[in-house]
């Protein structure tokens, strides 16, 4: 092999080499770009917002007949089974890096649960205070987070702290009908409704993502929506 | 039978372990009729040692360590004025017989004062209203509510050594006067029959009272009164602070059914022969503890008939003691330890060999436990030693028994 034979194979090796270097740049770059929800890195956040109709509320959960019992139960509240949550399904990249380990409070205020939903996210800790004059015992046995507060008397409050994701379930152990839900979530794109209905999610960067409204346990099929940049989307529900 | 209640304990147990996995078991009472009628349930499967010394009948047929129950209970609103309450049970797929039926009238709804009319939860004691398996950590009962005497209100001993010596065989017995046929004798306080009366119940501040006239007594609740005499029964209790309720009880009335006392002493005395119960209970109930005690007196007066030759004539009255300590301790959300030591005494009766407790006293300790397989599916297990003081039957036993709780 001659000298220039030599020089153009390697000026051909290198050419190769610098092709191949683009390609895998612009595999991994792509792979990144289909991973992601379909989001600009620069591009300003926006929200998502809407109505969940409950067409047919759940039920309350009634208090078993007190047959051996000697006299009428004290009375006690009803729960708000109107409000819902409503969620991304996926969150956006990076939102996992934020934990906001804030506090939330879950009272217990006439044999009910107030408030009988809450949406938190990990490392969040919720305060379990007593406001009735009777013990309480607060327990779940979800897998989510398994826990049991024991019996505490008015004034007194005991926290938990929820570092993974995923619905809870609490009860009372003595009061068999008190019951109210904890969903935890691993990102920051959550909102609950208001008293009429209405959501929004804050600070959603611009994409496409999948959408899911839940109540008293019965999600909804999950429904696409393209937040825009800077820019607010809509989503209505209606569920049962 | 016992046979049976195995395999369909079995095939619960499979069942339920399914149904939990799935998470389908339901869990909530039923509303009907936009809750104006609630419907719930109670079904417990219960396998355990055979139980020769009839530590844990309470019946001639049922042992409370294999018994499968199921109850189902409704409430009806009719207004915020009346409430119609009632119980259907059915023990080891034996007929289902009504347990409670009563009418709850809330005559002021702003006041804590309620009258229950018809076959009534019991007034006396803390236990007779919690026998349910879900509310008893344990799969046995205090003896004072289960162990069967030898004392029966349908016949009576023509004599104290006649008495002494049906020691420890409650379970079956018959006696020289009145009904002649072999049956059970009753517990100090029955916890598996209602009294059919009128209720009347109030709570004011820490103080709640209530009294009944019933019936029948707290050892032997009737439907239909046999003895043309009604008990008075009376409850208080007290709730100083969370937790912490003490209550005191006292309970008398006539015993003995006519056609018993007549066939031993004749007409005309009913009244005399009487059952007169004390009992005084307390729970105590923090962080994951729970701790009970109940004690209980009762007395019976019985029909003194002449005794036949050389034996001794009845002495009246026969006192029985019973004292009952429970705790339990919640290690784990799904998991629970528990235990009952429990004693129960009779006083002593003079015979023609000397004198003994007029039945054998027995004292049981059971250790134990539950895991919840799911909030409202629990599986119990638990171990007892039973030993009686005397008594014809075997004295001591050692005892094991699994339940399968299910509730909604």
């Amino acid at each position: 092999m001659t000298r220039t034979q030599r020089a153009r194979r390697s000026q051909r090796g290198a050419a190769v080499g610098t092709l191949i270097g683009v390609l895998a740049f612009v595999s991994v770059v792509s792979i990144v770009l289909i991973q992601r929800p379909q989001t600009v890195a620069a591009a300003r956040p926006g929200s998502i917002r809407g109505r969940v109709e409950i067409r047919r509320p759940a039920a309350a959960i009634e208090r078993r007949p007190g047959v051996a019992d000697l006299g009428t139960p004290t009375a006690r509240d009803t729960p708000d089974l109107l409000r819902s949550v409503v969620y991304l399904e996926s969150a956006p990249r990076g939102a996992f890096e934020t934990s906001d380990g804030g506090h939330a409070v879950m009272d217990q205020r006439n044999e009910t649960f107030v408030p009988h939903v809450l949406a938190i996210s990990t490392g969040t800790t919720v305060d379990f205070p007593n406001s009735d004059k009777f013990y309480h015992n607060v327990f779940s046995l979800s897998k989510t987070r398994p826990f049991d507060l024991g019996r505490y008397a008015a004034g007194n409050s005991r926290p938990v702290r929820f570092d993974r994701a995923g619905i809870v379930r609490v009860f009372c152990d003595i009061h068999s009908h008190m019951n109210a839900y904890i969903l935890v979530f691993s990102h920051p794109f959550f909102a609950m409704t208001d008293s009429e209905g209405r959501y929004r999610i804050e600070n959603v960067p611009p994409g496409t993502y999948g959408v899911i409204a839940w109540n008293e346990g019965t999600p909804s099929e999950t429904r696409p929506i393209t937040v825009p940049d800077g820019g607010i989307a809509e989503l209505d529900f209606t569920l049962r | 039978m016992i046979g049976r209640i195995a395999r369909l304990s079995l095939w619960l147990l499979v069942c339920a372990a399914r149904l939990a996995t799935a998470q389908t078991l339901p869990s909530e009472p039923i509303a009907l009729a936009d809750g104006r009628v609630i419907v719930s349930g109670d079904v417990s499967a219960g396998y355990g040692s055979a139980d020769p010394g009839f530590f844990n009948y309470t019946d001639y047929e049922h042992s409370a360590l294999r018994l499968f129950r199921v109850d189902l209970t409704a409430a009806v609103k009719a207004g915020p004025h009346f409430t119609l309450l009632g119980e259907i049970r059915s023990e080891n797929l034996d007929a289902v017989r009504p347990y409670a039926l009563y009418l709850r009238i809330r005559p002021w709804t702003t006041r804590d004062f309620d009258i229950q009319v018809g076959r009534v939860p019991p007034t006396f004691g803390a236990f007779a209203r919690r026998t349910y398996a879900n509310d008893n950590p344990l799969i046995g009962y205090p003896l004072a509510y289960q162990y069967i005497t030898t004392i029966r209100p349908d016949a009576v001993p023509a004599s104290a050594d006649e008495l002494l010596a049906k020691r420890s065989t409650g379970w079956i017995l018959h006696y020289t006067y009145g009904d002649q046929t072999f049956s059970p004798g009753v517990p100090l306080v029955s916890a598996f029959r209602w009294d059919t009366g009128v209720q009347a119940h109030a709570t004011v501040g820490i103080l709640s009272v209530t009294a009944a006239v019933t019936a029948g007594t707290v050892a032997n609740p009737l439907f239909s009164d046999d003895n043309h005499g009604r008990q008075l029964v009376g409850r208080v209790e007290a709730r100083p602070v969370a937790g912490l309720i003490l209550g005191s009880s006292f309970a008398r009335g006539p015993f003995v059914s006519t056609a018993a006392a007549r066939a031993a002493v004749g007409d005309g005395h009913d009244s005399e022969f009487t059952q007169t119960a004390w009992g005084a209970d307390a729970e105590y109930s923090r962080n994951h503890y729970l701790l009970r005690v109940e004690t209980i007196v009762s007395q019976w007066r019985l029909p003194i008939a002449p005794p036949p030759p050389n034996l001794m004539a009845l002495q009246m009255p026969l006192n029985a003691l019973s004292a009952s300590a429970e705790g339990r301790y919640k290690l784990r959300p799904d998991f629970y330890v528990a235990a009952r030591y429990d004693y129960l005494g009779f006083s002593e009766l003079a015979g023609t060999t000397g004198s003994l407790p007029w039945d054998a006293p027995v004292t049981r300790i059971e250790i134990g436990g539950g895991y919840s397989i799911q909030r409202n599916l629990l599986l119990k297990a638990s171990i007892q030693h039973d030993d009686r003081d005397g008594g014809r039957l075997l004295r001591d036993a050692r005892l094991a028994a699994v339940q399968l709780v299910f509730w909604f």
